[in-house]
């Protein structure tokens, strides 16, 4: 990652068509990966249809959302270990309250969750503008709370929500098959929607200002304290909305720490071999998707090839380590040489 | 009272002494037998093991790095060290060891020479490990769950019935590691690296040196404190110590050690070890059930790392 790559400063200097190439090669590299992950998915298994589409569109969603969410604080700057708990802390108000109920007040319910985690998440970010406490310490800490407060909502799994819900994110009233455009249209309107504003508004480039450069953002007049607030609360609507997806897709609530954590450690993974770096103000959400959506295919894939889970999850673990190596083998040549 | 927060300001391990007190005299008003010999040397057995984790996050911390998967090794180290026990203790220890040490120095040649950030490292390390183990316990590794009696004892058993050996081994792992980062040129590389990495190499040292080092010994300090589990437990599952990654982040964090590196010191850490440690027989005391235990065991971290920030940050300005 050189200073070529910065939205503001730099670029500026060279011509157009070397900075659209830099700006945005990752992000197109992962895309073209993806598409060439499906493909040759297409060709190792006997049906590939559009069953296979609509299943892995809608079991990729909640780690989309949720890595979405976490580019966006990553990009200001910060990192939220206590997505994955928000997400387990979704999922279960959603199941114990929509359980049973008619499609008006899941609604309401669903919007009220969204806007809810977001606050709380806000909160988040306010606490460390305020304490001064690394982001990472202090969503660590939360991370626990939010997963108490999961685990004390629901106990054990169970609960459930309405089919017009189920429908909405995985394309069934029941979950099983069904059409593959609510998935899809799911997983890419807010996802763009949130990378466009990233990309093309005052407020989404403040993020990236602050991120690469926090005093130098300051300096300038950008609100610094606010920018970190807005993050955290766009990371926390995210997280809400992948609760939602989730409980969506399995049809109940599960309150386990270990899907939290899961989820969060991928958050992070898929945001790193997404483009976006861990020191903030560089990256484009939109290549997260796709990297989002690899993380979750490797499995399905590998399991296609007839190699076992366990091995699967190992070959998972040395193909993200194996990436960012090479990735780091780059940029130390690209620096030997200029 | 303002000369009172200065000295405090001065000597931030002297409030931290402060929390654990408050926190044990709690502790021994909601469970009188806490305060007996057997409830300190039960705490003392459950925060030995996490120091020792502890250290490791605290050394790679100091360099500006993290390991997420020094609860995955130490899983590992224990299960090497339970396979190999058929071949006596001393050579199942040394086999534990020597797995902690090389999954470290693996991690430490993805840091250190491929430049891969830590968390992504570590993360995609534990995972590997994770996936390996799995797939083990079915065939090279079945049947291996017991440890041998001198493993047992280390983890489990006290000196002359008072002073548990799992202590005993994390006090010579402090007393090394203290005066390894306070006296030795490798402890003050530790700490320069961790604050500036540029101006180190500037300086003609091999940075990825010390760096590679570093991991190598978090995962031996891992495959350490996996195998005092295994004793204390007596056997060896997959879930042996992972309930331990946050916690050891916590008490290195909770003993004062920045997370961007170059500031704090082990001795703090020993402190947030034994804090997290006391803090969690309270909690199991109140019986108050696992849900709010997780609540009020964040809210408390939290709390305790707001403190120490808003206490140092005073005295720096």
């Amino acid at each position: 990652m050189t200073g070529a790559e910065h939205p503001f400063g730099a670029a500026r200097m060279q011509p157009f068509g070397r900075r659209v190439r830099v700006r945005n090669g990752w992000m197109v590299g992962v895309w073209l990966l993806l598409g060439a992950l499906l493909l040759w998915y297409s060709t190792l298994i006997p049906v590939f249809g559009p069953f296979q589409i609509t299943s892995i569109s809608k079991n990729s969603l909640p780690l989309v959302y949720l890595a979405i969410g976490q580019a966006i604080i990553v990009i200001a700057g910060g990192i939220d270990l206590s997505l994955g708990a928000l997400l387990l802390l979704s999922n279960v108000i959603a199941a114990r309250f929509m359980d049973g109920q008619p499609v008006g007040v899941v609604v309401v319910i669903a919007i009220a969750l969204i806007a809810a985690l977001a606050l709380l998440n806000a909160l988040t970010g306010y606490v460390i503008t305020l304490s001064g406490v690394p982001d990472i310490v202090v969503t660590l800490a939360t991370s626990y709370i939010w997963s108490g407060l999961a685990l004390w909502i629901l106990p054990s799994p169970g609960g459930g929500t309405a089919p017009e819900m189920r429908w909405l994110f995985t394309g069934s009233t029941s979950g099983i098959g069904g059409s593959s455009w609510p998935p899809i249209l799911m997983m890419l309107i807010p996802c763009a929607v949130i990378a466009i504003w990233a990309r093309r508004t005052r407020q989404g480039l403040t993020l990236y200002a602050v991120g690469s450069n926090k005093t130098a953002a300051r300096l300038s007049g950008l609100d610094v304290r606010r920018a970190k607030i807005v993050s955290y609360a766009i990371g926390g609507g995210m997280a809400a909305l992948a609760g939602l997806a989730t409980v969506a897709i399995t049809g109940t609530g599960d309150p386990r720490f270990s899907v939290g954590t899961n989820a969060t450690l991928n958050s992070v993974a898929a945001v790193v071999l997404g483009g976006i770096a861990l020191t903030g103000g560089i990256g484009n959400p939109f290549g997260v998707v796709a990297t989002a959506v690899i993380l979750v295919m490797l499995n399905p894939i590998l399991i296609a090839m007839g190699v076992n889970s366990n091995n699967a999850q190992v070959i998972q673990g040395v193909l993200i380590a194996g990436v960012m190596m090479v990735g780091g083998l780059v940029a130390l040549l690209r620096e030997r040489a200029s | 009272m303002k000369q009172l927060r200065a000295r405090l300001a001065d000597n931030p391990l002297a409030s931290l002494v402060g929390v654990l007190i408050v926190l044990f005299v709690v502790t021994g008003a909601v469970q009188p037998g806490f305060f007996s010999l057997n409830g300190a040397r039960n705490t003392l057995l459950q925060a030995a093991p996490l120091g020792i984790l502890a250290a490791a996050q605290t050394v790679l911390m100091l360099t500006g790095g993290i390991d997420l998967s020094v609860t995955m090794i130490a899983t590992g180290a224990a299960y090497i060290a339970a396979n190999q026990s058929p071949n006596g203790a001393a050579a199942a220890i040394v086999m534990g060891l020597l797995v902690g040490l090389l999954i470290g120095s693996l991690n430490g040649a993805g840091v250190a020479v491929f430049r891969v950030n830590p968390l992504i490292m570590t993360l995609a390390m534990s995972g590997i490990v994770l996936g390996l183990f799995t797939a083990w316990t079915q065939t090279v590794l079945a049947g291996a769950t017991q440890v041998a009696p001198l493993i047992k004892l280390l983890g489990g058993g006290a000196f002359l019935g008072i002073v548990p050996y799992s202590v005993l081994v994390w006090g010579g792992v402090s007393l090394l590691l203290i005066w390894l980062l306070r006296r030795s040129g490798w402890g003050r590389l530790i700490y320069a690296i961790g604050d500036n990495e540029v101006a180190v190499q500037l300086a003609g040292v091999r940075a990825w040196q010390v760096r590679l080092s570093a991991y190598a010994l978090s995962g031996l300090l891992g495959a350490i404190s996996g195998i005092l589990l295994a004793g204390r437990t007596g056997a060896v599952d997959l879930q042996l110590a992972g309930a331990f990654l946050l916690p050891s982040v916590a008490a290195a964090v909770i003993g004062g050690t920045s997370i961007f590196g170059g500031v704090g010191g082990y001795a703090g850490t020993i402190l947030g070890a034994l804090i997290l440690s006391v803090l969690n027989s309270l909690l199991t005391f109140l019986n108050v059930g696992q849900a709010i235990q997780q609540v009020v065991y964040g809210v408390i971290v939290l709390a305790l790392a707001w403190g120490y920030a808003s206490l140092t940050r005073r005295s720096a300005t």
